[in-house]
């Protein structure tokens, strides 16, 4: 019996070892702006998790840092780092040439922030950098440069009859046979 | 009866819509040199690809219909409608090329909205676009405020015999100065003033509220021109939510409310008749709805405890109902923040708002104030009519730059333009229906594509079907040209394949 009993308990912890560790920690789901936004009463004041890039500015204020994380096609949410909570150095932020940083950020969630005038925010207790940013390639279109120099050329001869000597010109029609409009 | 069309009509709107066509090719290297300035080699391409294709288009339409008439009223709504068509399809050509835009449709919903100065868009990414195509976003705007003809008629037409009735087809219907082309330098003598100053003093808020420096003031211009054109647009997709600036808001919004005013008002200020502000109906007018709709918006987010106290809830919720009154767009709130917070209550006061919009020959859209005055003083008089004895004469008045008489005449066509309106947002609103959106979110978008205010509650995205995307489009026109020159438009090739058809019978 005994035997059983310790076989049965070797078990558990191993399969509690197995388990990974954030779902003993309960750590704070990971959540979207679109979520927190249709469902922002339900959110509200609760701890979550949030993914971002880091957006072109970091604004830097007297009580913190605010950052503005794009977590997908035009959505992007603010996120405000008290000067108490440790700010990692964010080495790029997004630019049309470059990819910003990746954040994952951890803290409360405002439907309405009272310390920021009703903003919709986050204050964060953490913020980790898990994806450092890159270059961006924006190739040139060698097709497309040909396009212009064809259709410049094209333009060219158009200015040029447009611009001769109206005289030259057999397109002006003052002397049109329809009556004159003028009213 | 409708005239005959002739050839010489199509060359006279040929013709001009080639030079407003120029102007807009000319337009795009303000976009190509910012993009150069801040080495986007692609970018920069793009743009000189449109300019060339834009540039091409124009000549080539002067070109082929050269000619020394000069447009009659028939000809400069005809022009003023097709060229905004016209400039919407080239100028779409830069988004397109960028990647942003999923489709030409799309791209052309965005450049219509710019010139419409809506602010609505269905670009994809906004937050990684490059500052060229940014610039050349909120230029749209800058410049659709102003007219493009009036940009036109500044640079490349002149003082024309027709000058005038193009600016009329328009909608920019104040004679400033007797001389039509004074009339169009004065607009953007204002408009530019202004630029200057929005962008020096945005700029520096943008730098104390912790942007680079480098930056800070195309953050400036762009907040500015968004603002001043009442357009909407910003630079991210979070627009003004992304400075989390307070300073950055009020600066923007004063911005908002000034061009939000007539342009004869801005003129009459500027020239020393100061007391104009007090005394303009429009002014009047725009105070009483800004009061209305702002007390049912307070109304509205107490009851159902949206913001946690009275200065959140005034940052918040006077923002937006100036930026939907000055028919703006600009938000510090999510658009679907409007439907899962504000509720119907909150969004009707908004609507409301919208439709109403800013005053006449201003950049903003709706009514106008100056209609809602003439409309109240109208149902004055009237009510002062059957109060007085059957023999009194009893004439109303109105207060716009002077004392103006209220006809039938006057408060008849204010009527009709606003019947217009309605009749587009109903149109709108009831497409969005038939697509199963809500009712108060129909309402709500289409009110704010028809008033070219460009708030949204969401229902706008590259994903909403195609069929309501172009509904959105004309009511954006439509709203911005104030009806006339699309219904001369419409008219005009009416009459054009009637005449072709007689020409058949007669050969």
């Amino acid at each position: 019996m005994k035997r059983r009993i310790a076989v049965y308990l070797g078990m558990t912890i191993l399969l509690l070892a197995l388990v990974p560790g954030h779902v003993l920690a309960q750590e704070p789901p990971l959540v979207t702006t679109t979520e927190l936004v249709e469902h922002s009463a339900s959110w509200d004041g609760k701890t979550v998790s949030f993914r971002g890039e880091v957006l072109e500015d970091v604004l830097a204020r007297s009580d913190g840092t605010w950052l503005n994380l794009s977590d997908g096609n035009n959505s992007a949410m603010g996120v405000f780092v008290p000067r108490t909570v440790s700010m990692p150095v964010i080495s790029w932020t997004e630019d049309y040439r470059t990819i910003g940083d990746t954040v994952v950020v951890t803290g409360v969630f405002h439907r309405a922030c009272a310390d920021h005038q009703g903003e919709t925010d986050i204050h964060a207790t953490s913020v980790v950098v898990v994806a450092q940013g890159s270059t961006k390639d924006n190739p040139i279109h060698p097709g497309r440069v040909v396009w212009l120099i064809v259709l410049g050329l094209a333009l060219v001869v158009v200015m040029w009859f447009y611009y001769r000597k109206p005289g030259e010109d057999p397109s002006v029609r003052g002397d049109s046979q329809e009556p004159r409009i003028r009213r | 009866m409708v005239r005959r069309v002739w050839r010489e009509d199509f060359r006279i709107i040929g013709y001009y819509t080639g030079l407003i066509t120029i102007g807009v090719g000319l337009l795009m290297l303000v976009p190509m040199v910012t993009s150069l300035v801040f080495r986007e080699w692609q970018s920069a391409i793009d743009f000189g690809l449109s300019i060339v294709l834009t540039l091409l288009v124009g000549y080539l339409l002067a070109l082929i219909s050269r000619t020394r008439n000069t447009p009659g009223l028939t000809h400069a709504m005809v022009i003023a409608a097709a060229s905004w068509l016209v400039a919407m399809v080239l100028s779409a050509v830069p988004y397109v090329l960028s990647g942003h835009a999923l489709s030409l449709l799309d791209a052309c919903f965005d450049t219509m909205s710019g010139y419409t100065t809506t602010g609505l868009f269905l670009l994809q990414d906004l937050d990684h676009v490059s500052q060229g195509l940014n610039m050349w976003r909120h230029l749209l705007t800058y410049v659709g405020g102003q007219g493009i003809v009036v940009l036109a008629l500044t640079f490349l037409i002149g003082s024309t015999g027709g000058a005038y009735k193009l600016m009329v087809g328009e909608g920019k219907d104040e004679k400033l100065v007797p001389n039509v082309r004074h009339i169009a330098v004065q607009i953007w003598r204002i408009s530019l003033i202004y630029l200057f100053i929005g962008t020096a003093v945005l700029g520096i808020l943008a730098i104390a509220s912790g942007m680079k420096p480098q930056l800070a003031f195309f953050h400036g211009a762009y907040i500015f021109m968004s603002a001043w054109s009442t357009g909407g647009f910003a630079p991210y997709s979070q627009n003004m939510l992304y400075y989390h600036s307070l300073p950055m808001e009020i600066v923007s919004m004063v911005f908002m409310i000034l061009g939000s005013f007539n342009f004869a008002l801005h003129y009459a200020v500027w020239t020393g008749n100061r007391k104009e502000i007090l005394r303009n109906v429009e002014i009047v007018s725009f105070t009483i709805t800004v009061l209305t709709t702002f007390s049912l918006t307070c109304l509205a987010l107490m009851q159902r405890g949206v913001y946690p106290n009275a200065v959140a809830l005034f940052r918040r919720g006077f923002f937006q109902l100036i930026s939907a009154h000055t028919t703006t767009g600009q938000s510090n709130i999510y658009a679907r923040t409007l439907v899962r917070e504000w509720g119907p209550l909150g969004m009707l006061a908004l609507t409301i708002a919208m439709a109403i919009g800013a005053s006449a020959a201003s950049t903003g859209g709706g009514f106008k104030g100056m209609r809602m005055g003439i409309i109240f003083k109208g149902i004055v008089t009237d009510v002062r009519k059957l109060l007085s004895p059957e023999r009194a004469i009893v004439v109303g008045h109105y207060h716009h730059i002077r004392d103006n008489t209220l006809t039938d005449g006057a408060v008849k066509s204010a009527a009709v333009i606003v019947v217009l309106y309605v009749l587009i947002y109903v149109v709108g609103a009831v497409v969005g229906m038939a697509y199963g959106y809500p009712m108060a979110d129909a309402f709500f978008e289409s009110v704010s594509a028809g008033s070219n205010t460009g708030l949204s509650c969401g229902i706008t995205q590259a994903t909403m079907p195609t069929l309501l995307k172009v509904m959105y489009i004309v009511e954006m026109w439509m709203g911005r040209l104030e009806f006339l020159s699309v219904f001369t438009l419409f008219g005009f090739i009416a009459a054009s394949f009637r005449s072709l058809k007689r020409q058949k019978v007669a050969a």
